[in-house]
């Protein structure tokens, strides 16, 4: 039992920094029904201005602007990648755009960081808290709350500002939205700022778990992140929390009860599961496209 | 016409000079990765071979002509290798490479010298494939060398070490999925057999896991007294904290990735006490290697290498090549190769004297007599055993690159 809690506990920490990344999919989907593929470098890059940042300043106070810079860095990629597909009512050329953009995005690191792994230094203790018999570290605890308090900030800021209701209204039908005076366009800029600006907050909240960090981070998290937003389901905040726990734990439970060999296969079984039963993802609203 | 001879009569003269000049130096290709994950091992290796390069040269070169090094990065990546192989042979035409860190980008590269009958001292990388690859009768010669402790000799003294000298019964092995784990899991769990142990877990990560909680977790519910490791730096220190995370504190023993600075430098406290093979710890037990090391720091600066291992064989190798020019008395391919495999000098190096090191048949200049135990002590690798540290000199014994029976 207690192994089991203890594979839990780590699976939740690993899962939540999937979450994280799913959500940021989750919020541009919403308004523009668009993704940006390169979200895992969006991650990276906050990562690395977050490890410049802190030797200045320090962990804490680099994380504000750690997340203007993500701001900045999402509207960025709205206005050069999607954008102009948006305007042509192009199916497919964002998808080229963000993963480009990305590719661009991991280069440019390489070339102001290098391509050595850097290592990033813990703002808290490196001993683990005992609760029950379940050990945690305190960074493992840092991205749980770290990333429930970001989606929770989102959300709230979604529901009871001005800005926010514009961008559910635009979630909700966007040419009704424009006809009602919004600027539909800029909302969708917003949605990609907010995005951005998450993934950067969770590229700060992993890597002091990483350790070390350099522009290959973020791949196999964007990629993971992203199976975790269509288990969940592309419509739902909630869903993006319940795929990545369960993502996460099934990768723990399965590496200790079957093999660590196994470790990533439970995950696109899930995957594969969800796409063949429910393919909006769990928590997705089953909708009609009408063309 | 006559301006058409006149061309041809500069050119034929200009070739004629450049080629003449061409002759002032010897060229000798260095292929490593000095950007990317390995870099810390290619690096030192690089720093070590101009250290030697530079030494030679101020004491008159070879057979009077200055050694030249063309650098090349390969990233760690086999299709650079291939790149610069082509590039360092067809335009760069060095009279032999020294390098490479990664056993599958030596695997890519090493046909190209072979073809081209150039020697290639392989002074970093540990697969033991890299010296059968061309080995006689399939090959009529073979151009590869090398100056590590390949993976038999490393898995045979990881299992001596943690089942032999420190009696664990339980042992558990943690590697990494690529090639490099995966072949040294199977060395690893082959050693163990030839003890009678089995180990009680044999447990996979990938590069880039950050997670290490259920293979630590299968490990210590199965008992093990040890955790034999193969893997490289970033993930080995993955393991050193999960470790530290779970309240469970086993020795680690590994191959000599222990020793890289990814792992020392992340794992930081967690890390003390690991123990690796090494060929070279920075230590002045002999004045050789003092004037090494001080050399080393005076050039490069710093007080601790990124790699010693990597710099002591890298500086070990140039000087073996320099031996085995001079007795062939010529740069060409073939006559090296054969000074090689018929050395009479003695040459005096860091890591050990290099005594006949290779033969037709034998490629590998380390025997298992060779490496010692390094362990890992607040941030440096330190001799594990004192009885190592007091009898310093190493020398071949027996055939290199195998296990003792």
């Amino acid at each position: 039992m207690q192994i089991l809690l203890q594979l839990i506990a780590s699976g939740i920490a690993v899962g939540m920094i999937y979450a994280a990344i799913a959500f940021g999919y989750q919020l541009t989907f919403a308004t523009s029904k668009t993704l940006n593929f390169g979200q895992g470098e969006a991650l990276m890059l906050g990562a690395l201005v977050g490890l410049t940042l802190t030797s200045v300043m320090g962990y804490w106070a680099m994380i504000p602007l750690v997340l203007l810079f993500g701001f900045v860095q999402g509207a960025v990629v709205e206005r050069l990648g999607v954008r102009p597909s948006i305007k042509i009512k192009s199916e497919f050329g964002w998808i080229m755009a963000t993963i480009a953009l990305g590719i661009i995005f991991k280069n440019l690191a390489e070339i102001v960081w290098g391509r050595e792994a850097l290592p990033f230094p813990s703002p808290l203790p490196s001993d683990a808290y005992v609760i029950g018999e379940v050990r945690i570290l305190p960074v493992e605890l840092l991205i749980v709350v770290g990333a429930l308090a970001m989606m929770l900030a989102v959300e709230f800021f979604n529901r009871r500002s001005i800005w926010g209701k514009a961008v559910r209204a635009t979630a909700n039908d966007r040419d009704a939205a424009g006809l009602m005076g919004i600027d539909t366009s800029r909302i969708i800029t917003l949605s990609y700022a907010v995005s951005s600006m998450t993934a950067a907050l969770a590229g700060v909240l992993v890597a002091p778990r990483i350790t070390a960090i350099d522009a290959n981070m973020g791949a196999v998290l964007g990629l993971k992140a992203f199976a975790v937003a269509i288990i969940g389901g592309l419509e739902s905040g909630l869903g993006v929390i319940v795929g990545g726990i369960l993502l996460g734990v099934a990768e723990t439970t399965t590496g200790y009860y079957i093999s660590t060999g196994y470790k990533d296969v439970p995950g696109l079984v899930l995957l594969l599961l969800v796409l063949m039963v429910k393919p909006s993802g769990l928590f997705g609203k089953a909708t009609i496209k009408k063309v | 016409m006559n301006r058409l001879l006149a061309t041809v009569a500069a050119a034929a003269v200009l070739g004629l000079a450049s080629g003449a000049w061409a002759q002032e130096t010897i060229k000798i290709g260095v292929s490593g990765p000095f950007t990317g994950g390995s870099s810390s091992m290619g690096v030192s290796m690089r720093d070590g071979v101009r250290l030697a390069a530079d030494e030679i040269n101020a004491a008159g070169g070879v057979m009077g002509k200055k050694i030249e090094l063309v650098e090349r990065d390969e990233q760690a990546k086999n299709e650079v290798g291939v790149q610069v192989a082509q590039e360092l042979i067809n335009k760069e035409k060095v009279v032999a490479t020294v390098g490479y860190i990664n056993t599958g980008v030596a695997l890519a590269s090493q046909r190209f010298y072979q073809e081209a009958q150039i020697p290639v001292l392989n002074n970093v990388a540990t697969g033991t494939q890299i010296t059968k690859q061309f080995e006689p009768p399939e090959s009529k010669n073979n151009y590869v060398f090398r100056f590590s402790a390949n993976d038999t000799i490393q898995s045979a003294m990881i299992v001596d070490e943690a089942i032999g000298r420190s009696h664990f019964k339980k042992p558990a092995i943690l590697a990494d999925s690529t090639n490099y784990g995966q072949l040294g899991r199977a060395d690893l769990e082959a050693a163990l057999a030839k003890k009678g142990v089995k180990a009680v877990a044999v447990e996979k990560f990938n590069i880039g896991d950050t997670d290490m909680t259920p293979q630590l977790l299968r490990a210590k519910e199965g008992g093990a007294d040890v955790v034999l490791t193969y893997g490289i730096g970033p993930e080995l220190a993955q393991i050193a904290n999960g470790m530290a995370k779970l309240g469970w504190k086993v020795p680690l023993v590994g191959s000599w990735t222990l020793s890289m600075a990814s792992f020392i430098d992340t794992a930081g406290p967690n890390g003390d006490g690991a123990r690796m093979p090494q060929t070279f710890i920075e230590d002045p037990t002999t004045p050789k290697r003092k004037a090494f090391i001080d050399a080393y720091h005076k050039k490069f600066g710093g007080d601790k290498m990124p790699s010693p291992v990597s710099a002591a064989q890298g500086y070990d190798s140039l000087y073996v090549l320099k031996a085995a020019m001079e007795q062939a008395k010529s740069t060409d391919g073939p006559k090296v190769r054969e000074a090689l495999e018929n050395l009479n000098a003695k040459v005096e190096g860091v890591v050990q004297t290099y005594d006949k090191p290779f033969s037709a048949k034998d490629h590998e200049a380390v025997s298992y007599s060779v490496p010692v135990f390094g362990i890992v002590k607040a941030g440096r690798v330190v001799y594990a055993n004192e009885e190592d540290k007091k009898n310093p000199v190493r020398a071949k014994q027996g055939a290199g690159g195998v296990a003792p029976q």
